[in-house]
């Protein structure tokens, strides 16, 4: 602790020097870089779900929630066995598996209820029933894990590295990298692989890659557990950066990352990651250098902006085969 | 047709022996509560209702109000929100409540208050601070707790004579609460010749304070000063501050007085100054209390006491007027003039019952009297 009144009322050890421009830019620039991150995790979900069935899934901000609660679950039951302290890398991976897999499972099991049967429907019906599905969803985790923030065990994660006055969490590097990987994987099994081959091809014409053998129901099964996969381990992130979870916890950043996907041009996986990068640094940014009460309005004054000129966002909505 | 009628107007009849039964052989006095249960202020509403609830049921062994032959609580959830509560304050209305004990946030007491207030319904709030709580002339409103134009020079004192701070840095998070605070602590510190380094507002609900604490580092204050409305903001603040490496002293105040502050913020929380009213824990009142509350609910915390000397108060007056008139309520409690769990209880004029403000520090998961105005420093 710098202050002491114990031993002098007005003894101040000399004061370092202010951070300096440079510095102070690249300190918010990897802030927004761990907010922005975690968007592009959550954005993807959207833009992933409504490249193959048109339809934007508002219960996905519930899949984020629940993967951080899954996850605290997890970690608070390894930490109480012991483990956590000793093998703590290894603990945090199977959180992830765990809350990663549980939400995938979860959001096969919503589309099946709540989209399936309305797949032939107007699409407000399913639009509806998706809204439906996330009050549903999030009174259910406030009934089951009670009102109260769920304190988040991850002490050994708290620590950092300082570059001159530049300090960076061991959390925010994690985020950052873990992110990355994820997004590189997403791209790989995207671009590279069969199955994404065959996402593309579904949602291009869904009638028509069914005549070549691609069964549709399976694609938006996994395109579901793939989103809500990615919302998961976003959702761990969050608990772990912000020290709790609590059962609302999905609402604002979900808007922000639909606010994301929409920036980026909905249905275009590249299009989330920038959005939700853009969206995370204009808020820090916004909250650095102008003031901190406003940042959600520059955040969406630039998304207005965006559409504006180019209402079918960043990247464009539906770029011929890079859909999904 | 008719015969469907006739005979729903027998059924109907057949109920109406149960409903007077129902009226005179079970006599329940009814009180409300206004606090929020969901939310993020959801534990320290709990507090409230729970204090609330000891209160009534010491009351009902100490052989109850006569006439009455049980006391019911009615809790009512604001979340916080001035509309809700509004809301939860006409249904109280509507259930002909004795009087009612809340609101936690002054967003949700002012508003809420108007509507009980018109009807002549007692009010005591247990929490909120605000000035204006008490000083729009309201007959029957009522506070326990402290006053900010009372917290804010006790900080502002604070932070110069027993921190020796020469500058500061403040943030609020723009509720009625915590912004009028912040405004009175900046009045306070400009006074006293404390330099404002900058004042800064984070929305409500907000979870990343990154960019705004990376802001206050750079101005490098003594004193980083956090006015946010509960203790769930301040810990992901301190937590948050501490990752960031800004070693100022943080200082914040009554909303965070609740354990629960360092089960999130951990080590972070260590050593932050903030203030809340003295209670002494040595008087016979306050261990009576602590021996009930604490094996049912768990550890004391923020506002469950006020809450309890609140009801406790409510429920003597009304057992004194021998009647629900809230005139007659009115008239006993000013009256009275007695140890309560909390503090002293004596109401003034405006329904205030004063206001005494202390400096705690934080230490290990408790939270240690440091320093008060009077005394100096608390050894």
């Amino acid at each position: 602790m710098r202050l002491d009144p114990s031993s002098a009322a007005s003894f101040y050890p000399p004061k370092f020097k202010k951070l300096r421009i440079m510095e102070y830019f690249i300190q918010q620039f990897v802030n927004g870089l761990t907010l922005g991150g975690m968007y592009a995790l959550i954005a993807l979900g959207y833009t992933m779900v409504y490249g193959v069935i048109q339809l934007i899934n508002f219960a996905h901000g519930e899949f984020f929630a629940a993967g951080g609660y899954v996850g605290a679950i997890t970690l608070g039951y390894l930490s109480g066995l012991g483990y956590m302290q000793t093998h703590p890398v290894l603990c945090l991976s199977a959180a992830f598996v765990f809350a990663m897999a549980y939400c995938a499972y979860l959001a096969v099991g919503v589309e099946k209820i709540a989209y399936k049967p309305l797949r032939r429907e107007s699409r407000l019906a399913a639009l509806l029933s998706a809204l439906g599905m996330s009050i549903f969803l999030s009174n259910g985790m406030m009934l089951t894990q009670g009102v109260y923030d769920k304190i988040y065990p991850g002490e050994m994660f708290q620590g950092r590295f300082d570059f001159g006055t530049v300090a960076i969490s061991y959390l925010q590097i994690m985020i950052i990298v873990l992110t990355a990987l994820l997004l590189v994987g997403l791209n790989i099994l995207v671009f590279k692989t069969k199955i994404g081959m065959a996402m593309r091809a579904t949602a291009q014409d869904k009638t028509m890659s069914a005549l070549v053998a691609i069964g549709s129901n399976k694609i938006i099964s996994l395109t579901f557990a793939i989103g809500a996969g990615l919302a998961a381990a976003a959702g761990i992130m969050y608990g772990l950066y912000y020290g709790s979870v609590r059962y609302d916890m999905g609402f604002i950043p979900g808007i922000k990352a639909f606010a994301a996907a929409v920036l980026g041009g909905i249905g275009n996986i590249t299009g989330a990651m920038i959005g939700g990068l853009i969206i995370g640094m204009v808020e820090v940014f916004g909250a650095g250098y102008f003031s901190s009460e406003y940042k959600d309005v520059f955040a969406f004054i630039i998304l207005i902006g965006v559409l504006y000129f180019k209402p079918t966002g960043i990247m464009g909505e539906n770029i011929d085969d890079t859909r999904v | 047709m008719r015969k469907s009628v006739v005979s729903i107007l027998a059924m109907g009849l057949i109920l109406v022996p149960f409903l007077l039964v129902g009226t005179v052989s079970a006599k329940t006095l009814k009180i409300g509560s206004l606090s929020p249960l969901t939310g993020p202020y959801a534990s320290d509403g709990t507090d409230i209702k729970n204090g609330v609830l000891t209160a009534i049921s010491v009351f009902e062994e100490q052989g109850g109000i006569p006439g009455y032959d049980k006391i019911e609580l009615y809790a009512q959830d604001t979340s916080c929100d001035p509309r809700q509560a509004v809301a939860a304050a006409n249904k109280l209305v509507n259930l002909e409540v004795a009087g009612a004990i809340g609101a936690y946030c002054s967003s949700s007491t002012i508003p809420a208050s108007d509507v009980l207030d018109e009807e002549e319904v007692i009010m005591i709030t247990p929490a909120s601070t605000h000035q204006d709580v008490t000083e729009r002339g309201l007959p029957y409103m009522f506070r326990m707790c402290g006053r900010d134009d009372a917290q804010a020079p006790a900080a502002a004192r604070f932070i110069k004579e027993a921190l020796g701070a020469k500058t500061i840095f403040i943030v609020d998070d723009k509720t009625t609460y915590s912004q009028g605070l912040a405004d009175g602590v900046k009045k306070a510190a400009k006074e006293l010749g404390i330099k404002v380094l900058g004042h800064e507002h984070v929305n409500q609900g907000d979870k990343d304070f990154s960019a705004v604490l990376t802001r206050a580092k750079q101005e490098n204050p003594d004193v980083f000063y956090m006015s946010v409305q509960g203790f769930s903001p301040a810990a992901m603040m301190t937590l948050q501050a501490k990752r960031l490496g800004m070693d100022s002293q943080i200082v914040t105040q009554d909303a965070v007085f609740q354990p629960r502050f360092m089960e999130v913020a951990k080590e972070a929380s260590q050593g932050v100054f903030l203030t809340y009213g003295y209670t002494d824990p040595t008087t016979p009142e306050y261990k009576a209390f602590e021996e009930r509350y604490v094996p049912k609910y768990g550890k004391i915390a923020a506002y469950a006491t006020y809450a309890y000397d609140a009801a406790y108060t409510l429920l003597t007056a009304i057992k004194a007027a021998g009647s629900t008139d809230p005139a007659k309520i009115k008239a006993e409690m000013m009256k009275m003039d007695y140890q309560g769990v909390a503090k002293r209880i004596k109401f003034m004029e405006n329904g205030d019952t004063g206001s005494n403000y202390i400096a705690f520090k934080v230490v290990d998961d408790k939270f240690v009297p440091y320093w008060s105005p009077e005394k100096g420093l608390l050894k």
